[in-house]
């Protein structure tokens, strides 16, 4: 939970997430220098840039997988907290709301479905270890009531027919499906989705640009895709953040994007002066 | 034994009430539970040599301890070289108390639970900080330790020459072998449920998730250190409780005992029987310390070899790592399957 020091951060209000002046250096490589950003409440956020950009770095340094070396992760909790996240264990930060997805699918290919999405839950079970072993009333009702939420998750995804399939040997794209009905067990108020069209055919990608806008809009959570794909995030996105070698290049709606001289040539390489 | 093999919740149907009674998965640990108590009664009719009763409830108290071992590696992906000196931990605790100090049987078992859990808690701290051939070489070295500890401490423990024990005594009724071996029946049943219930909810789906990923599991919310510590306070305390029980149906202990060797026997009924299978914990164990003793040695000429019972063991581990990796209960899946198969090409056909 949030120490003293960590609470009494500030955050405008119709923000989620304020990162300042965020800073991180591996040996003497700065992999993210001074990005500085906001997301706004429900709103579909787009954080781009070339390979090696610092994207996954950056989105490392707010779910507190690496600490930074410099700067504030500023988040409205979901239960309307504000704080740094900054210096928290890397485990506190789903009860907060913030929950992620992965680049190279984290699934458990031994369990089934409905297990791995109930995964996403963990925080919110509270039977204790013991009340599970003799499957005293609280740990069977809690059980019961995630379960029915998972269903739920599942359903909203268009797999909950799988729910009891092992995940190992399911298509990659059930997969992906899978890892998102987790994001949602977690009462999500801001999720990270790491690539997600990576390795999804055209009529995959245009679906999963119309489940991000559900997810958005029913369970009215702000999502922040790091991604690749151009078209799934100027197709999607609200508003667009694009680094380069770790730094901030520009930030506005897809149109300011595509227009913007830096970004071009970080994409394309500058053009040769004649 | 084929039918104790189905596991997991299957899905529901509308076929009569025994069926669907059978399918909870707890009156089947308690059926198979009385299945086993009946044994003694063939012992006592002379169906089966009553020495065989000896051996089997070896069995029942290595599947106790393996099923410790099964959460471990099993399911969290954490491998222990140690499970001996918890054993042995449990053994010589409980049987000094209930004999010297002359404490309850009972109250001897917990307490022999709770020292080893502690043990454990400590390795778990351990187990954060080295992985994978590092954390078996040092439950291997704690293993050893309590062993060493075993010989010098002989005012407790009787040192080479060993503790002895009598069969509990329990509210006042001093058990007879027979009822001695009911006794680590109902242990096991219970160790059984137990295990079911820990590894179907949200505590097991955590130890999945660590197998699965660090770092999804602790995105997920996992507290790796907390459930490292569970884990290892329950492997040691099964592996306590089978210790005090060995204690009290063998009657007899010495430091040779709590070796390696033991230790890895046991990794090897968790291998063969079935890593995350609860009922192939126990046939493991049938495999790995009864077959060698009740068939293998009545064998002529096979029998007559030194040492069979490891070369069984270690072709057995060989075999099921080659073609059956998630143990020998994949078997009677596979002949299941088979046999349905049978069913509906005989049925094309005519």
């Amino acid at each position: 939970m949030a120490k003293a020091t960590h609470s009494g951060a500030a955050l405008a209000d119709g923000l989620v997430l304020d990162i300042h002046d965020l800073s991180i250096q591996f040996g003497g490589l700065k992999a993210v220098e001074a990005l500085s950003f906001h997301v706004k409440e429900q709103e579909i956020f787009g954080l781009i840039g070339p390979n090696g950009a610092g994207k996954t770095t950056a989105f490392n340094c707010i779910t507190q997988f690496y600490h930074p070396d410099r700067g504030q992760v500023v988040f409205r909790a979901r239960d309307g907290r504000v704080l740094d996240l900054v210096g928290l264990p890397v485990h506190d930060i789903i009860r907060l709301g913030l929950v992620r997805t992965f680049q190279n699918v984290e699934v458990i290919k031994e369990l089934t479905l409905i297990d791995n999405v109930l995964i996403g839950a963990h925080t919110d079970f509270k039977a204790t270890i013991l009340e599970q072993a003799l499957r005293l009333p609280r740990a069977r009702r809690e059980e019961r009531e995630m379960r029915a939420k998972a269903v739920r998750a599942l359903e909203f995804m268009g797999i909950a027919h799988l729910k009891d399939a092992p995940a190992g040997g399911q298509p990659y794209g059930v997969l992906k499906k899978v890892e998102m009905a987790r994001t949602l067990m977690a009462q999500p108020k801001l999720i990270i989705l790491d690539e997600p069209a990576a390795g999804l055919n055209d009529s995959e990608t245009a679906e999963l640009a119309e489940t991000i806008r559900r997810m958005r809009d029913e369970y009215r959570c702000t999502i922040l895709l790091v991604e690749h794909d151009m078209r799934l995030v100027m197709n999607i996105c609200d508003r667009i953040c694009a680094i380069s070698f770790g730094q901030f290049l520009a930030c506005g709606t897809p149109g300011e994007i595509q227009g913007n001289k830096l970004v071009q040539e970080a994409y394309l390489g500058e053009e040769e002066p004649e | 034994m084929d039918k104790i093999t189905v596991q997991g919740q299957t899905p529901p149907s509308n076929s009569n009430p025994a069926a669907r009674a059978f399918r909870n998965p707890y009156i089947r640990y308690i059926l198979f539970g009385v299945v086993i108590a009946l044994l003694p009664l063939l012992a006592k009719s002379g169906v089966m040599p009553s020495s065989f009763l000896v051996n089997l409830g070896g069995v029942l108290i290595y599947s106790i301890v393996a099923l410790g071992l099964n959460l471990l590696l099993g399911y969290s992906g954490l491998i222990s070289l140690g499970t001996a000196g918890f054993m042995g931990l449990g053994a010589y605790i409980s049987g000094y108390l209930s004999g010297t100090v002359g404490l309850p049987f009972l109250l001897t078992v917990l307490i022999a639970i709770a020292a080893a859990a502690v043990i454990g808690v400590l390795v778990g701290f351990v187990s954060l900080r080295v992985a994978g051939i590092y954390l078996a070489i040092a439950t291997l070295c704690v293993s050893e330790i309590l062993r060493k500890t075993f010989e010098e401490l002989d005012q407790f423990t009787g040192g080479f020459s060993g503790l002895t024990a009598g069969y509990p005594t329990l509210f006042g009724f001093k058990l007879s072998r027979e009822a001695t071996f009911v006794l680590l029946t109902a242990a096991l049943v219970l160790v059984m449920m137990l295990t079911h219930n820990l590894v179907n909810g949200q505590m097991g789906r955590a130890l999945h998730a660590m197998r699965g990923s660090e770092v999804a599991a602790q995105a997920m919310g996992v507290y790796l250190l907390k459930y490292r510590l569970i884990v290892f306070a329950i492997a040691s305390a099964y592996a306590a409780l089978g210790g005090a029980l060995y204690m009290h149906f063998i009657k007899f202990s010495y430091p040779a005992v709590w070796i390696l060797t033991l230790s890895l026997n046991i990794l090897a009924v968790v291998v063969i029987g079935g890593l995350r299978s609860i009922y192939g914990t126990v046939i493991g164990a049938l495999i790995v310390f009864a077959v060698p003793d009740l068939l293998l040695k009545r064998i002529p000429v096979i029998g007559g070899i030194d040492g069979i019972a490891y070369i069984f063991t270690g072709v057995l581990i060989i075999l099921v790592v080659m073609f059956y990796p998630s143990g020998v209960v994949g078997i009677g899946h596979d002949i299941k399957r088979l046999i349905s198969r049978g069913r509906k090409g005989g049925a094309g056909n005519g």
